[in-house]
């Protein structure tokens, strides 16, 4: 019987994306929301929706029975858990199960044999699943190195058994280095762990990480829904998936999909699931098993585009009972599909999180273009959850054009108010490697300089300065001669002086003229002419002989965004304050406003203070005026105690600024 | 609009077009390198100095102060021009209109990079003249102080008279009673009478660790008293804003303060409603940029000044007064940035006839709120028995009446000749124009050098033959070519701007745009009552 209505367990784009499937299937979606999410995307397109808790995950997103309440409360008769949160928690699981839910994912006992990642292995193992090759000294006879290395395959990493954070790592390319290695080793794990027994692994060297998509009903059937490669990656964190891999013929590509399905199998596996293979990029006929996530996958788009299948559906199909009606024989990979994973991160900035409110949106469209998001004006990204704002996914009927197609639609894709990583991902995609299909999972990091920039174009700075201008304009019939922005002057129009700052960039734009005529000076580049119009919240300019449109949107304090080719950028206004004097004001000695006497003493002499930190308490007239510290900085001196009698204007206090103690 | 239209002989393929307009180019040419020369204010070094010190050069200062764009109608830019050696461009000071937080203010800004910012003689004129456009125009007073006071080598020509320094506090007084704002900011020295501007106003800023307010600066005290004290303890920020109350803000430097001084303004009460109404804007009919081919620049050549009318007002429309009667006069309704304007342009000698009609217009006008417009361009009234006979002076002291007495603005443009009482009836200086400017090309004297070299020639050889002596040609042409020099050299709008006879001289093309700023700014200033003086019939 399939449910009428169903709990999404989550939030963000993957909510907004479940929910969506269960709209299209007829099934009413519930949503869950913490207090951060109140007004969120996902919230609004669900059919109802229910508060679990406050904004913290831990209270309401990872709270089983927050959850558990709301889909018995609402009436839900199944929990679809999305992914990351409570997606692989088989207590979760279980709580659903004891409540009468059906928890759309595979048994728990599959949850708990792939959650462990020892046991995992060497289940998938003992069904003739490769893994990484490798032994432990425990196991090796005496003198029994060599063939025990030989066995596993060079090159091997050894590895203290006790050890960890890459102390006491050898690496080892060929027998011939292997004694002196082990010698090596055994003697700096001792050294370092008071323990020489050692692992021996392979390693596999320009790592690629492909993944199968599997999917299985409670009937005992099981298909493989081809691969995903997932090579491009930033510490662990993915950031483009493509399907399907260029690395695999069809008949690896057979091979890994049984090898997959075998898995799945060997856990009693039901629903969608994905197996994970590591690869060298060198040696692509060997591939290992590395581990099986039990859940939908953040890159499942990619598999939907090729396959034409929808895996939420699927999931929701199995979960209720039905049977899969694909047979392997019936999958057939179509052209081919690639994500990019948008980030509320600086990537100039050490790929810092930014968050934010989102002033406007635009997402791409268009022929084999898919946005996954859940993005919409006034949502504020903040520090409380995951950073991913979107996936922008775009099919081709061959890699070029997907990659062609996906660059494009990040080059529409817009998000002013918060930054993001869409240049980058831009960057990336336009690299020779990306392009060639040369990919590894080190690769981002070794062209991490190229891919990322922190200049604010100088284009941008012209932009933000005709915004502005354009803004100044007067409007309506009657036109007030001082209402005209030109700096006119005796002898000639000075012009409008911007200045503008964009992070850490700075600019001073002059603009002379009219917004359809403007000749425009960026600090001392040569002149440009340039004509602007404003269209709702588009802004177009056309600049030394080029058009472009810019996305534009107010943020507070009169900051506006521009966002072009995937770049965005806030513009505000340079503090006016001259170089030669710092923000000195108030500093100086703290004096009693009252003749009085010192009531209680706060802090003590080196104490560092914010402005605004009380200090002391002066009892006078019958009123008890606290005394704060006027700027940020350290107690420097403190001449007076409590019960003390002080005259008006008598120091209390010296609070020095920090900037005057270096 | 049923105001016809004005159309145009201008002839671009005429040699005489082609030669106006290179002639005018050059005037303009000329006048541009004196206002870049007197942009850049004191010498190299002192403007280093002050830069150096952390503050703003003074047009720096005015900018920062000015909302983005604003236009900024500088009054003499070129005053002391030739005078003190030209030690002082500008005469040492800053004065015009432009907009702050939205209201349309008068900024005077010392310049201490000309002799520390110190008064002389036309500075104080200058500073005078802006506080009465202010007055006038009923518009807040900004003052951006940065002056070591009296020049004191010309004291006796700037402390004790009725023009004189004093009259600074004066008008900051009487203003303030008006209801007309009075705001300081001590970006410098403020030293002794200087010490008032900001005590005088309504609301001071001082910036910390430069703005020093004292009556005796340290010199004078330790001479007083042997007191030896710094001018920052004597007088500086910290003493008045936390001590004295002599100032109400302090700031950390010139850009902070410059936006108090702008966040002052913002909290100003209502601007008076207009006392006109003002249509959407048209530009003029007849390209305005043919100004310079039509206007010949010798002003001994007649030309239409209907041509100049219709390339300054809205659409070119121009409902005349009077077409057929006196029309040595041209008289009209029109509309400048869609303000109304009474024109009065000269087209030739006066008359009787365009005397009176010039007083009739002009009480028109007064009687229906509408500023009046002189364009200037006039060698006196006719001379001769029976005009004399016909009561000539009766018919200019109507006009001279009319101009005098009527509560409209009025502004003056001198866009060529200003001579004799022409100058009167056509609103010169001494008849208090809102405003008065002069093209490059206009002359202003009481009369022709040739005409003045004449009379006091015939006057001269009279008593030479009267005594029964002889006075040969040549020595007759010897006592007249000085003459005919002195006239030539103080007939020029340079020697006038530099005395503070106008407001400035101004590119012709400029025309339109300076009285459009002017109408409104005027536009501030609510209309007295309309009252005349005895017409003698």
């Amino acid at each position: 019987m399939m449910f009428d209505s169903v709990l999404v367990a989550n939030r963000g784009e993957i909510a907004v994306r479940v929910i969506r499937t269960l709209r299209a299937l007829g099934i009413r979606a519930v949503a869950v929301y913490s207090d951060a999410d109140a007004d969120a995307r996902h919230v609004r397109e669900a059919h109802a929706a229910v508060r679990i808790g406050p904004a913290e995950a831990a209270r309401s997103y990872l709270s089983i029975p927050a959850i558990v309440d709301a889909a018995v409360s609402s009436g839900a008769q199944a929990v679809h858990p999305g992914y990351g949160f409570l997606a692989e928690n088989a207590e979760f699981a279980r709580a659903c199960e004891a409540a009468g839910l059906v928890f759309i994912g595979p048994p728990v006992a599959a949850i708990e044999a792939m959650g462990d990642k020892i046991r995992a292995k060497a289940t998938v193992s003992a069904a003739g699943v490769p893994v990484v090759p490798g032994a432990s000294d425990v196991d090796i006879p005496d003198g029994g190195f060599a063939e025990a290395a030989a066995r596993v395959g060079y090159p091997l990493l050894l590895k203290p058994s006790a050890g960890g954070g890459g102390k006491g790592m050898r690496l080892v390319h060929g027998p011939d280095e292997l004694a002196a290695a082990i010698e090596s080793a055994r003697r700096e794990a001792k050294g370092s762990f008071g323990d020489d027994t050692l692992l021996m692994e392979r390693f596999v060297t320009t790592p690629r990480h492909i993944e199968i998509q599997v999917l299985a009903d409670k009937h005992g059937n099981v298909v493989h829904l081809g691969e995903r490669e997932c090579s491009l990656q930033r510490r662990h964190q993915k950031i483009i998936e493509e399907a399907p891999s260029v690395l695999l013929d069809p008949a690896t590509r057979e091979k890994m999909g049984s090898a997959a399905a075998e898995a799945a199998r060997s856990v009693g596996y039901v629903g969608a699931g994905t197996v994970e293979f590591i690869m060298s990029a060198k040696n692509p006929d060997e591939f290992f098993f590395m581990e099986m996530n039990t859940r939908l996958q953040v890159e499942h788009p990619v598999t939907e585009l090729v396959t034409g299948l929808d895996l939420v559906e699927w999931q929701v199909r199995v979960a209720a009972g039905e049977r899969l009606t694909v047979a392997q024989s019936d999958v057939v990979l179509n052209g081919h599909a690639v994500e990019a994973r948008v980030y509320a991160e600086d990537p100039a900035r050490g790929f810092i999180p930014t968050g934010g409110t989102v002033l406007a949106v635009h997402e791409p469209s268009g022929e084999g273009v898919r946005v996954d998001s859940w993005m919409t004006t006034g949502a504020v990204v903040g520090s409380n959850y995951d950073p991913m704002l979107a996936k922008v996914i775009a099919w081709g009927p061959d890699r070029a054009a997907a990659l062609h197609r996906l660059d494009l639609a990040l080059a529409d894709t817009a998000l002013l108010g918060v930054g993001t990583n869409t240049a980058f991902l831009r960057a990336l995609l336009a690299d020779d490697d990306v392009r060639a299909g040369r990919l590894d999972t080190e690769l981002v990091d070794r062209r991490l300089a190229e891919l990322v920039s922190a200049d604010v174009p100088s284009e941008f700075f012209v932009a933000a300065a005709l915004d502005r201008f354009l803004e100044l304009q007067p409007s309506g019939p009657v036109v007030d001669p001082w209402d005209v922005p030109d700096g006119w002057r005796m002898g000639g129009s000075g012009g409008v002086v911007f200045r503008l700052k964009s992070g850490t960039a700075r600019a001073v734009v002059r603009v002379q003229g009219t917004p359809s005529a403007a000749t425009v000076f960026v600090d001392d580049e040569a002149p440009v002419q340039v004509s602007a119009r404003r269209d709702g919240d588009v802004l177009e300019i056309r600049h030394a002989g080029g058009f472009h449109r810019y996305r534009q949107a107010c943020g507070p304090d009169r900051t506006v965004w521009l966002a072009r080719d995937g770049l965005s950028f806030p513009f505000g206004e340079q503090e006016f304050v001259l170089s030669s004097r710092g923000e000195a004001a108030g500093a100086g000695p703290v004096t009693s406003p009252m003749p009085g006497t010192v009531l209680v003493v706060k802090v003590a002499a080196g104490d560092v203070v914010k402005a605004g930190t009380p200090l002391l308490v002066v009892e006078a007239m019958k009123m008890e005026h606290t005394v704060t510290a006027p700027v940020d900085g350290v107690v420097s001196e403190l001449p007076v105690r409590a019960g003390q009698q002080v005259a008006l204007d008598e120091t209390l206090a010296v609070v020095t600024p920090q900037e005057e103690q270096q | 609009m049923d105001t016809p239209v004005l159309g145009t002989s201008a002839a671009p393929d005429s040699e005489a077009y082609a030669r106006n307009a290179t002639s005018h180019a050059e005037l303009v040419e000329d006048l541009r390198k004196r206002l870049a020369a007197a942009r850049l204010g004191g010498p190299e070094k002192a403007r280093t100095r002050h830069v150096e010190r952390g503050k703003l050069l003074p047009r720096d200062r005015v900018d920062t102060l000015l909302d983005p764009g604003s236009p900024f109608l500088e009054l003499s830019p070129l005053a002391a021009n030739g005078l003190y050696d030209d030690e002082a461009p500008s005469a040492g000071i800053i004065t015009g209109v432009g907009r702050v937080s939205g209201r349309e203010c008068v900024v005077v800004a010392n310049d201490a990079t000309v002799k520390g910012g110190t008064y002389y003689p036309m500075t104080v004129k200058k500073h005078l003249r802006a506080q009465e456009v202010a007055l006038h125009n009923n518009l807040p007073c900004v003052y951006l102080v940065d002056s070591g006071g009296a020049f004191l080598p010309r004291q006796d020509e700037v402390f004790p008279d009725r023009e004189h320094f004093g009259r600074i506090f004066y008008n900051q007084a009487t203003m303030s009673a008006r209801g007309i704002p009075q705001i300081a900011a001590v970006l410098g020295s403020c030293t002794a009478g200087g010490a008032y501007v900001p005590a005088m106003s309504d609301e001071a800023v001082i910036v910390r660790n430069q703005g020093t307010i004292f009556l005796g600066g340290p010199p004078l005290v330790k001479a007083a008293t042997g007191e030896v004290v710094t001018a920052e303890e004597l007088g500086g920020g910290d003493v008045h804003a936390r001590q004295s109350g002599v100032t109400d803000h302090l700031a950390d430097d010139d850009a902070h303060a410059l936006r108090i001084v702008r966040s002052i303004v913002s909290t100003l009460g209502p601007r008076a409603p207009r006392p006109w109404d003002v249509l959407p804007t048209e530009e003029p009919a007849v390209d305005p940029a043919e100004l310079y081919g039509v206007v010949p620049t010798d002003p001994r050549v007649p030309y239409d000044v209907r041509e100049v009318i219709a390339r300054i007002v809205d659409g070119s429309r121009f409902g005349e007064f009077k077409k057929e009667y006196g029309s040595t006069l041209v008289t009209g309704f029109a509309r400048i940035h869609g303000h109304p304007v009474g024109v009065i342009a000269n087209n030739g000698v006066l008359f009787a006839e365009s005397a009176m009609k010039g007083a009739h217009f002009i009480e028109l006008c007064d009687k229906r709120s509408i500023p009046l417009l002189f364009l200037q361009n006039i060698t006196g009234f006719m001379v001769g028995r029976a005009y004399e006979a016909g009561g000539i002076a009766k018919h200019g002291a109507k006009m001279v009446t009319a101009v005098a007495c009527a509560r409209v603005p009025k502004l003056t443009v001198v866009i060529g000749g200003s001579f004799g009482a022409g100058n009167y009836s056509m609103c010169g200086r001494a008849y208090s124009p809102r405003f008065l400017w002069m093209w490059p090309n206009a002359r202003i004297s009481v009369m022709g050098g040739e005409q003045a070299a004449s009379v006091l020639s015939t006057v001269r050889r009279d008593a030479i033959e009267a005594r029964g002596g002889e006075w040969s040609t040549e020595d007759e042409e010897a006592f007249k070519e000085p003459i005919r020099e002195q006239y030539e050299a103080q007939g020029s709008p340079y020697y006038s701007t530099a005395r503070l006879w106008d407001d400035g001289v101004i590119d012709p093309a400029d025309t339109r745009t300076v009285l459009g700023l002017a109408l409104s700014a005027a536009a501030n200033a609510p209309l007295g009552e309309v009252n005349y003086g005895v017409f003698r019939m």
